[in-house]
């Protein structure tokens, strides 16, 4: 009992302490805003701290866009008076310069809005800079001219400026009004190359979701979920997970992230958890990207349990679109698949279409083991012998740089291979997104004029810099896991050499006749056979077939 | 003998040659597809023009039924052309300025018949690097009855027609646009036989082919 007791006076005690700079940030406690500068400010209705500011809202917070929002009605005082005031007595970010920034006129803000709904962003962006630099925070239209200033630059394709001006509002979160739009805004953003840390981590990641949209609070629980995900725990990720909308896109997004994650942990794969991938495969509400990811998923994991039947199934589920040549590993994994099945022929058909010129770039070392291993099975020695040397001839420069210890970023091959996938591809994507923007802030010099120009320019300069470092950090990482791979390959490729080279000097003994062949599928009515002549069609890129004869020779020969 | 040796010495080094590709590149590639497009019954219309006959210009409006046995062969159950006729000036001048007795130009009224259908190329193409089509080119043999309008009648009012028999042979494509709609055109000749062959209509037309019943 003594023990609850003290408990509770600890808990209490805590709760005071932490209850303590709360307090002290109450509203009630804070001492009353300064008085405006500008009498005529302080007395328009919709000036925050100005007894009309309760009673007569300004059309901002009111009508959100399309409507431009401090639109006042006819003969009312215009709520963008404000700014008026805001002009006198700037709280807020000087110019790169520090020189104060200019004063504005009274309706500044109404006419950076005419400017932004006539089409003209860059004037429109200018004039809002100008309004955010000269008004301090607790404007009302504050929040709603950084939101429309983010507009007008992603608007100009700026999007990573639009995406840190959205940041600031979703981080202020002073005018609730303003929140859901700059949300939404910020989740279109992540549809294209953006700043996750920015967006994914610090705003939709650590968001209160208490006060929401729905059209937001979904991708929010998500994306929150993602991030207990990545920190390994799963339950936490659940307890979000869970507040997820049933039919919506977020939860089917959950559900494949959360058998990822437990694939990823797990020790030994058991039939729900292909069922769970195979369910997801068919779930309309993902992507088109992602119900392949779950299908491939499906036929690793049969793979893994030697289910070749299954996996071969699962593959032949992978659906393309129309002419899209599909993705490299898709066909080396259903040509390891077709190897274990036996089908020598068709897995040669299928290295065939790895190496069309889509997949010239690709870094499939595996591939030319494959090659070896199905023509040394055909007891085709020679080509075999030459599949395997075709690994060392084609990666000879990255093999000596591993060799000699080289900084293996600056290695052609393997930065393309460790940077065309994953979270490097991403940054990659990201840096270079920036490098673009950055060229094309240059031709906005003029009509952003000089300060929004040195500001942007500063913000793009920074995060480029961090953009590069966050690359060239995942790209090392990356860089030596192709490495590996390829040091790999390289050891089995001397092995299947040695193996070759045995089989390539061993007598045959009198008597010996040829193998029976394994009888190749006869071509029905409904089959085309068109012969290939190193032309590749997209639509062909899975039906090469291979006659190869095998020159293996019977083991009963004498 | 000698010759022989000769002979063997000479070619030796084209069947090492020979040998030695076939040792370095085993075996044949072949893209097998199926088939994206097949037939089975066909009910086309088209439009087209007769341009042969010096003293009228014939434009054609025909519909027929064809059924597909296989992806080669297929029947072309019945086919009708109807034909509206512009004299050409020629004949206008032959008539008015040197007095020709109209009964000299037989014109073609209507038409109907039967033929059967070979299709030997099927085949795909590339259309701006974007996108793949799809096309075969077949050839027709058949039999037509050919009704004629005598020039005389028409002037005078009877309108007297005569049958013909005709021996028909043709030679068309085909563009497939899915698996119901395919677009065609058609080159034919009507050899038409009335004593000998009295006359060819030569018709150019384009139909459109409506697919049913076609297999995936």
């Amino acid at each position: 009992m003594s023990r609850a007791r003290t408990q509770s006076a600890t808990a209490a005690a805590v709760t005071l302490l932490l209850a303590l700079p709360a307090l002290a940030q109450a509203p009630a406690s804070q001492p009353a805003p300064p008085p405006r500068a500008a009498p005529a400010a302080a007395s328009a209705p919709g000036t925050p701290g100005a007894p009309g500011a309760a009673a007569a809202p300004p059309a901002a917070a009111q009508n959100p866009p399309p409507a431009p929002p401090s639109r006042p009605p006819a003969g009312a005082v215009p709520p963008a008076a404000a700014p008026a005031s805001g002009a006198t007595a700037p709280a807020q970010p000087q110019a790169a310069d520090g020189a104060p920034p200019p004063k504005l006129d009274a309706n500044a803000f109404d006419a950076a809005l005419k400017d932004y709904f006539d089409n003209k962003p860059e004037r429109a962006a200018r004039e809002l800079y100008a309004f955010i630099e000269a008004t301090p925070p607790t404007d009302e239209n504050y929040a709603w001219a950084q939101y429309f200033l983010a507009r007008s630059l992603i608007d100009l394709n700026l999007r990573h400026a639009g995406a840190v001006y959205l940041a600031k509002v979703a981080h202020e979160r002073s005018n609730p009004q303003v929140l859901p739009k700059t949300l939404e805004a910020l989740k279109v953003l992540t549809l294209v190359p953006h700043d996750e840390v920015l967006i994914d981590e610090q705003i939709f990641g650590s968001l209160d979701l208490g006060f929401l949209p729905d059209s937001v609070s979904d991708y929010a629980n998500y994306q929150q979920g993602l991030v207990d995900l990545r920190v390994g725990n799963e339950r936490w990720a659940k307890t979000h997970f869970v507040k997820l909308e049933e039919e919506s896109v977020e939860a089917s997004r959950a559900k494949f992230a959360l058998l990822v994650t437990r694939l990823k942990n797990a020790k030994a794969v058991d039939d729900q958890m292909i069922d769970d991938f195979l369910e997801l495969s068919k779930d309309e509400k993902l992507t088109l990207e992602a119900r392949n990811e779950a299908r491939l998923a499906v036929a690793r994991l049969r793979y893994e349990r030697k289910d070749y039947e299954g996996a071969l199934k699962a593959y032949s589920m992978v659906q393309l679109p129309s002419l899209d040549p599909g993705r490299a590993t898709l066909y080396l994994e259903e040509a390891w698949t077709r190897y274990n099945l036996g089908q020598l022929r068709a897995t040669i058909g299928l290295l065939t279409t790895l190496d069309a010129p889509s997949f010239r770039d690709e870094f499939l070392p595996d591939k030319y083991i494959l090659r070896a291993l199905v023509y040394r099975d055909l007891c085709q020695y020679l080509p075999a012998k030459r599949a395997a040397k075709e690994l060392n001839r084609r990666f000879s420069d990255s093999l000596e740089a591993i060799r000699d210890r080289d900084d293996l970023t600056q290695d052609f091959r393997l930065r393309r291979a460790a940077a065309s996938h994953g979270s490097t591809k991403r940054a990659g994507r990201f840096l270079e997104s920036l490098n673009v923007e950055n060229e094309l802030l240059g031709r906005f010099a003029g009509g952003f004029g000089e300060r929004l120009y040195k500001h942007l320019t500063k913000i793009y300069d920074l995060e480029r810099a961090e953009g590069e470092r966050i690359y060239r950090q995942r790209l090392k990482e990356a860089v030596r896991e192709e490495a590996d791979k390829l040091l790999r390959a390289d050891e089995q490729v001397r092995l299947m050499e040695y193996e070759v080279g045995l089989k390539l000097y061993e007598r045959v003994k009198r008597g010996a006749k040829l193998a029976q062949t394994e009888k190749e599928t006869p071509l029905t009515s409904v089959n085309l056979n068109f012969k290939f002549d190193g032309e590749y069609w997209n639509d062909e890129l899975r039906s090469y077939r291979v006659s190869i004869p095998s020159r293996c020779i019977e083991e009963g020969a004498q | 003998m000698k010759r022989t040796l000769l002979l063997l010495v000479c070619l030796a080094p084209l069947l090492v040659h020979a040998q030695g590709e076939e040792l370095e590149n085993p075996g044949t590639v072949s893209a097998v597809q199926d088939r994206t497009y097949r037939m089975a019954s066909e009910l086309w219309i088209g439009i087209g023009f007769a341009p042969l006959d010096a003293f009228y210009k014939g434009i054609t409006g025909q519909i027929g039924y064809v059924y597909h046995f296989n992806d080669s062969f297929a029947w072309q159950v019945g086919r009708g052309l109807l034909s509206y006729n512009i004299p050409t000036g020629l004949r206008n001048q032959l008539e008015t300025q040197f007095g020709v007795n109209p009964t000299a130009f037989p014109q073609l009224n209507w038409m109907v018949g039967s033929d059967v259908v070979w299709t030997p190329i099927y085949g795909k193409t590339s259309w701006l690097n974007s996108s793949v089509g799809h096309f075969e080119v077949y050839g027709s043999l058949g039999g037509s009855v050919v009704n004629e309008r005598l020039g005389a009648d028409v002037a005078s009012g009877v309108g007297t027609t005569v049958f013909r028999p005709a021996i028909r042979v043709g030679i068309g494509a085909r563009i497939f646009s899915s698996k119901t709609i395919s677009w065609r055109i058609d080159f034919t000749n009507d050899f038409v036989i009335y004593q000998g062959i009295e006359q060819n209509i030569f018709d150019v037309q384009f139909a459109l082919a409506l697919n049913f019943g076609g297999t995936e």
